[in-house]
């Protein structure tokens, strides 16, 4: 299956509403088949969220595998999120590796995200 | 005058404000909207009032969803503008223009930001419920109104009203019949929750008399919170013909306090009573009667007879009953933090025990549940999001409002305080207040010869229990006060605001506490030997097969508890597996003791059934483990007399 690029948009904080767009070409490490792109608070991240003090050095992975993008917390201090479909307000601390869809909000640290739709 | 043409400068200023405020240092779409929320009478805080929401209600759940940004670090030197608020600012001077003016005004910023639509405050907005629809077509066309000009409306009281309404409650009343012609209080319920009021009116539109409905007014905040959970649990589980809540809540951003209608579909005989009202009229069988066939048999399937398997320590769902487990006096002094004791999850309750008065603690990542700003003080709780159970209170004192900024549900990465009161200190106050006739200090109290637990010390044992129960809705606070009857002795139930998901049994041992403290304790002498001689009656409920005990007219009004214990025992996790009970039960009971609405009478009873039931938990686990064994237990509570 092919990889296509992706575009993520910040939904919150400082750089609420800056997109980042990134190519299997140029960005992140590919194994396998599998895409991978780190975030996290250092600069030496794919995704470099250096505004967000909640955010880890090495926070997260975003992954492409079997067709779906994933995201994975890597022992972050502050956690990453998703919301509750039942209480917005209630967001839900996850670890280890979860299905993210495009379009669905996540937050690491305090940093909303999203991988926008493909009609984006 | 047009009132409507606050300046963008001022909104930008306002909103720079908050975002200091929030120790954010950037300006947001979410410091822009909470800026247009903050205009006295303004646009935004007007059309969203007619969607029955406050503005200090949706500035809450914004900073909520955002949370304040690290004390610690400082990033950027300047506030700068988001590339979305640049985004929505320039929408907002597109529509300025297309009206031929330069400036942009209140309005076509509200448009701008509903039209951005990818924005936070527009994400909650959508969280609350909010009619999108009706919000962008309100942006456009409504007029700011000033906030006195709604037309006078006729309030009657009858000759024997005994409540008294201050000012601010009769006008969130007048508010709430906005069109009507007048309208007449006919009685005020009581009890229920002590910040609010619950009033049976009867509307008139033109003299034309229209059903009579149940009003409430109290906090804004708590109105607010108990519409949502209206919509989340309530709405879709009611009985064709009870209490309703049709309208959206009255909720003006002038005042603190909000208005909520309960409507009666088919009821145009009389006026809804509440049972605390008529229970004195009832006898012990017709109460149990009713119970069973009208409360449970109404309610239950949707409800109590839901039946999840639901295991858990008892701190989870009772110990928030409980008194603060600490109140802390706010405490800066950097020096003074460094070598505090912190508190955080998960907890380590014996640790904190043994805190004493003066002795410096940090407390990590709390949650905010409650702030009084009057009284200086927020109240912080483990736990989020919508759960009315949040466990281990902290009370902390002496916050400079001025300086902070705190809001409901804010996590608070840290705050220092001194110890100022501890639980059992309070606890211990509660109880010296019954006047007790024994030594309210020993680990034991002495009732009719036997010896059990004393609750203000046993109660520790308690919250470590694992408990084998059930999951259901629940009404979260049944009780006589909240339960209407309505035609064909129909059951109605009211205010839902700590309506949950929670321990099925719960709302049984609160009623059971309700109907003891309303129709049992008169019948015994109002001293602590009336008190034990109760209880001694009592023990026959948690020993079926034995008869009651008692003068007659107390054996009679006992049918009432028999009965309820009969529903309760089918909501348990398993048949005749009684400590599940007992451990509801004597948490409710001690939560009681402390109730200043209820008689003295009825607290030093409350006190020794809560020791009651810690003595039945002590003494029934092997007969519970081993269910085969019917016989009854040696062990179990027999009295001398």
């Amino acid at each position: 299956m092919s990889i296509k690029p992706i575009t993520l948009m910040y939904m919150s904080g400082v750089e609420d509403g800056t997109t980042i767009d990134l190519n299997p070409k140029t960005d992140g490490s590919i194994r396998d088949a599998d895409w991978i792109l780190s975030i996290g608070r250092k600069d030496d991240n794919d995704i470099c969220l250096r505004n967000d003090t909640f955010v880890s050095r090495y926070h997260a992975r975003l992954l492409w595998r079997d067709g779906k993008w994933w995201l994975e917390d890597i022992h972050s201090t502050n956690g990453s999120f998703t919301e509750d479909e039942m209480d917005t307000f209630h967001e839900i601390r996850f670890e280890g590796t979860i299905p993210v869809e495009c379009g669905q909000l996540f937050r690491l640290g305090r940093t909303w995200l999203r991988i926008q739709p493909d009609n984006y | 005058m047009v009132i409507n043409q606050i300046q963008l400068k001022d909104i930008i200023i306002s909103a720079r404000q908050e975002s200091h405020r929030m120790r954010h240092y950037y300006l947001g779409v979410e410091h822009l909207f909470i800026a247009l929320l903050e205009i006295r009478g303004g646009l935004t805080s007007n059309i969203l009032s007619d969607q029955g929401l406050s503005s200090e209600y949706v500035i809450d759940a914004i900073r909520r969803k955002i949370g304040k940004g690290s004390s610690k670090h400082r990033l950027w030197p300047n506030l700068q503008e988001t590339p979305r608020s640049d985004m929505v600012m320039s929408i907002a001077q597109d529509i300025a223009s297309s009206h031929g003016r330069k400036n942009i005004q209140e309005r076509d910023l509200l448009i701008a930001i509903l039209e951005e639509d990818d924005n936070i405050p527009i994400r909650v907005l959508r969280a609350l419920d909010i009619d999108m629809d009706k919000l962008q077509q309100q942006s456009r066309t409504k007029q700011a109104i000033l906030p006195q000009t709604h037309s006078f409306i006729q309030l009657d009281f009858p000759s024997d009203f005994e409540g008294e309404l201050d000012p601010d409650q009769l006008s969130i009343l007048r508010r709430m019949f906005h069109g009507y012609s007048k309208v007449r209080i006919e009685a005020q319920l009581t009890g229920g929750y002590s910040g609010s009021i619950l009033l049976v009116v009867t509307p008139f539109e033109l003299d034309k008399r229209k059903a009579a409905l149940v009003v409430k007014i109290g906090p804004a905040d708590m109105i607010l919170d108990e519409a949502k959970r209206y919509e989340r649990y309530v709405k879709g589980t009611l009985p064709p013909l009870t209490a309703r809540l049709e309208d959206r809540p009255t909720a003006p951003d002038t005042s603190e306090l909000a208005g909520l209608k309960y409507t009666f579909l088919g009821n145009n005989s009389g006026n809804p009573t509440n049972m605390r009202g008529i229970v004195h009229q009832w006898s012990g069988v017709k109460i149990g009667h009713w119970l069973n066939e009208h409360l449970y048999s109404d309610f239950g399937e949707n409800w109590w007879r839901q039946n999840r398997s639901f295991r858990f320590e008892a701190w989870l769902e009772y110990d928030w009953l409980l008194p603060p487990i600490l109140t802390l006096e706010l405490e800066q002094n950097e020096n003074l933090l460094e070598n505090a004791n912190i508190i955080k999850f998960p907890l380590r309750r014996k640790r904190i025990n043994k805190l004493d008065y003066g002795d410096v603690v940090v407390i990590d990542n709390f949650v905010v549940q409650k702030v009084d700003k009057e009284k200086k003080r927020i109240r912080l709780a483990l736990g989020q999001g919508s759960e009315a159970a949040r466990p281990y209170q902290i009370e902390i004192r002496g916050i400079d409002f001025e300086q902070d900024t705190y809001y409901r549900g804010e996590i608070v990465e840290n705050i220092g305080g001194t110890v100022f009161k501890t639980r059992d200190e309070q606890l211990m106050m509660a109880a010296r207040a019954l006047e007790p006739d024994f030594d309210i200090s020993s680990d034991r109290i002495s009732i009719l010869n036997k010896s059990m637990p004393n609750p203000i010390k046993w109660y520790h044992n308690i919250l470590d229990m694992p408990v084998d129960g059930t999951l259901s809705t629940i009404h979260g606070d049944l009780h006589l006060g909240n339960i209407l009857i309505g035609p064909s002795d129909s059951a109605l139930l009211i205010d839902f605001a700590l309506t949950r998901d929670g321990h099925t049994i719960f709302d049984w041992a609160n009623l059971e506490m309700s109907i003891i403290s309303e129709t049992i304790v008169p019948q015994v002498p109002d001293s602590w030997d009336g008190a034990r001689l109760l209880i001694n009656h009592l023990v026959a409920l948690n020993n079926p097969g034995r008869t009651l005990s008692g003068a007659p007219e107390l054996r009679e009004a006992l049918q009432a508890i028999v009965a309820l214990r009969g529903i309760a025992s089918q909501c348990l996790a398993h048949k005749n597996r009684w400590t599940e009970y007992h451990i509801s039960l004597s948490m409710c009971a001690l939560r009681a003791m402390q109730w200043h609405t209820m008689t003295l009478a009825s607290r030093r009873v409350m006190f020794l059934l809560s020791a009651l039931s810690m003595f039945e938990i002590q003494n029934k686990p092997s007969r519970e483990i081993n269910e085969n064994t019917p016989s009854p237990d040696p062990e179990s509570t027999e009295f001398d007399q």
